[in-house]
């Protein structure tokens, strides 16, 4: 039922009763759409920066954090919105102005785009392109030049070594990532996102469902730890190595920049948390609850897994990361697709 | 069926929009009082030296990113194989598909065997900066 319901404009249209095929209609019903998803990825953003990341590693060091505003301390997230963004932007000497003003804002602004192909349940989907995947991948890495741009720009040795290790990082692991996800699309025979969900939808073995974590958990875990790395998560958290170089990328923005990269950084978190849900773990699909609050539980045990592994995870270094990413995960992933090609092959 | 990259297009507008209503906010909000000594980079307390832009940076940066070109090439070339692949094998037959990719991943193995060989992916550090830390490996 899920599968075959319109995309959200449509629905919109459909739900006022306007006419679904004029394109001003569907120009509107986009942006109000646009508009929803937009406003609750960032309400899931708010809820992790400011608080559930502090609350989640304090629980982990046997800490107490914010509990002084409002019940659990959920009102810190109005008063470091308030504050963060009431700050003075301080312009460093000798800052490459246009790459240093745009870089937030393409870190920003790049990470949310890719949430316009997932289905989230319940009919939220804003579109379903047939090269669903292809293009969450595509948006997906665009932050990269975000974060070069911002270590460039920001004439500051720190900021510079760590754009540098962003993009080396981002590139060692773009590749077993995409060449993973590729090897779901054998099993899926397509890259729209929902029929990639319409696949996992029967049984495997008695109550377990056939999401592609339980068909092939090779394929899951090399996605896992290949993910942890594009977010930039410990074990692979050296672009802002606090004990390296201060905060990489990020050490010499201030005020409201700084919580647009931070925002960035999170909304990535959850980006890659949602494409886990849609190509792991059945999307939106679970029992009893609708499918939009499995979708949110699925992309919140991801941002959990993320948080736990960079309490508890220590860092490698720059050589080991680039081995890892080169020699390990790379040979892995090829040899992941080429079993996974041989495997349906034989089945099918 | 509606074209999907209207609702997409629509999406990056409110993706700008979000971002650039928070500028527009804070601009507003937060204050402004210039001051030479706060302008300075960080470089740790000390009076910053030189620009960032001059610094010497580790080769093995430009390495990688080369090869990171002909492997995303590859990628590129592999998902039109990935969509079509169990189609092909019950219309056809399996040697018939598979057989070219197995090829063509080999080609790229032997590429990057190579590489390793000659050290493209092996992280180098001048003789300096590890004088008296070569106790690890």
């Amino acid at each position: 039922m899920l599968q075959e319901s319109a995309p959200l404009p449509e629905a919109l249209a459909n739900l006022l009763g306007l006419d679904p095929n004029s394109t001003l209609v569907m120009i509107l019903m986009s942006l109000i759409g646009a508009a929803f998803i937009g406003s609750l990825m960032m309400t899931n953003t708010a809820l992790a920066g400011p608080w559930a990341k502090r609350k989640i590693t304090a629980a982990f060091t046997d800490r107490i954090a914010v509990n002084r505003i409002g019940p659990f301390g959920l009102l810190i997230i109005v008063a470091d919105a308030v504050r963060l963004l009431s700050k003075e932007l301080i312009v460093p000497e000798g800052v490459d102005r246009p790459a240093w003003d745009l870089a937030p804002l393409v870190i920003a602004s790049t990470a949310l785009l890719g949430f316009a192909v997932i289905p989230m349940g319940n009919g939220i989907q804003l579109a379903d392109p047939e090269v669903g995947l292809a293009y969450v991948f595509a948006t997906a890495s665009m932050a990269s030049v975000g974060l070069v741009m911002a270590g460039y720009a920001s004439n500051n040795k720190y900021s510079f070594l760590g754009g540098l290790r962003a993009v080396a990082q981002n590139l060692a692991y773009e590749i077993p990532l995409i060449l993973t996800g590729a090897s779901v699309v054998i099993f899926a025979g397509s890259l729209q996102m929902s029929e990639i969900v319409a696949a996992q939808s029967q049984t495997l073995v008695g109550p377990i469902p056939s999401w592609y974590a339980f068909v092939n958990p090779f394929a899951f875990v090399l996605f896992m730890i290949a993910n942890l790395a594009e977010v930039g998560r410990n074990p692979f958290d050296i672009p802002e190595a606090p004990t390296e170089i201060v905060a990489g990328y990020q050490t010499e923005y201030s005020s409201v920049y700084f919580v647009l990269v931070y925002l960035g950084e999170f909304i990535h978190i959850f980006l890659g948390g949602a494409i886990i849900a849609t190509i792991f773990l059945g999307g939106p699909a679970g029992p009893v609850l609708p499918g939009i609050v499995w979708f949110m539980i699925k992309i919140w045990g991801v941002f959990l897994f993320t948080q736990w592994a960079r309490s508890a995870v220590p860092r490698v270094r720059i050589d080991q990361l680039i081995e890892i990413g080169w020699k390990g995960m790379l040979v892995l992933s090829l040899a992941n697709l080429m079993l996974t090609a041989v495997i349906v092959g034989v089945i099918a | 069926m509606s074209n999907p990259w209207i609702a997409i297009g629509a999406l990056a507008v409110v993706g700008l929009a979000i971002p650039v209503s928070m500028m527009v906010v804070s601009s507003i909000l937060r204050p402004s009082v210039p001051e030479q000594g706060k302008r300075a980079t960080y470089e740790s307390g000390e009076v910053p030296t030189g620009s960032s832009r001059q610094i010497r940076f580790n080769i093995q940066y430009y390495m990688v990113a080369l090869l990171f070109v002909i492997f995303d090439i590859e990628t590129v070339l592999i998902f039109p194989w990935t969509v079509i692949y169990r189609d092909a094998v019950t219309e056809v037959d399996m040697t018939t598909v598979l057989v070219p990719m197995v090829v063509f991943i080999g080609v790229l193995v032997v590429g990057l065997a190579w590489a390793w060989r000659n050290g493209a992916v092996r992280w180098v550090r001048s003789p300096r900066a590890t004088k008296g830390a070569d106790t690890y490996e």
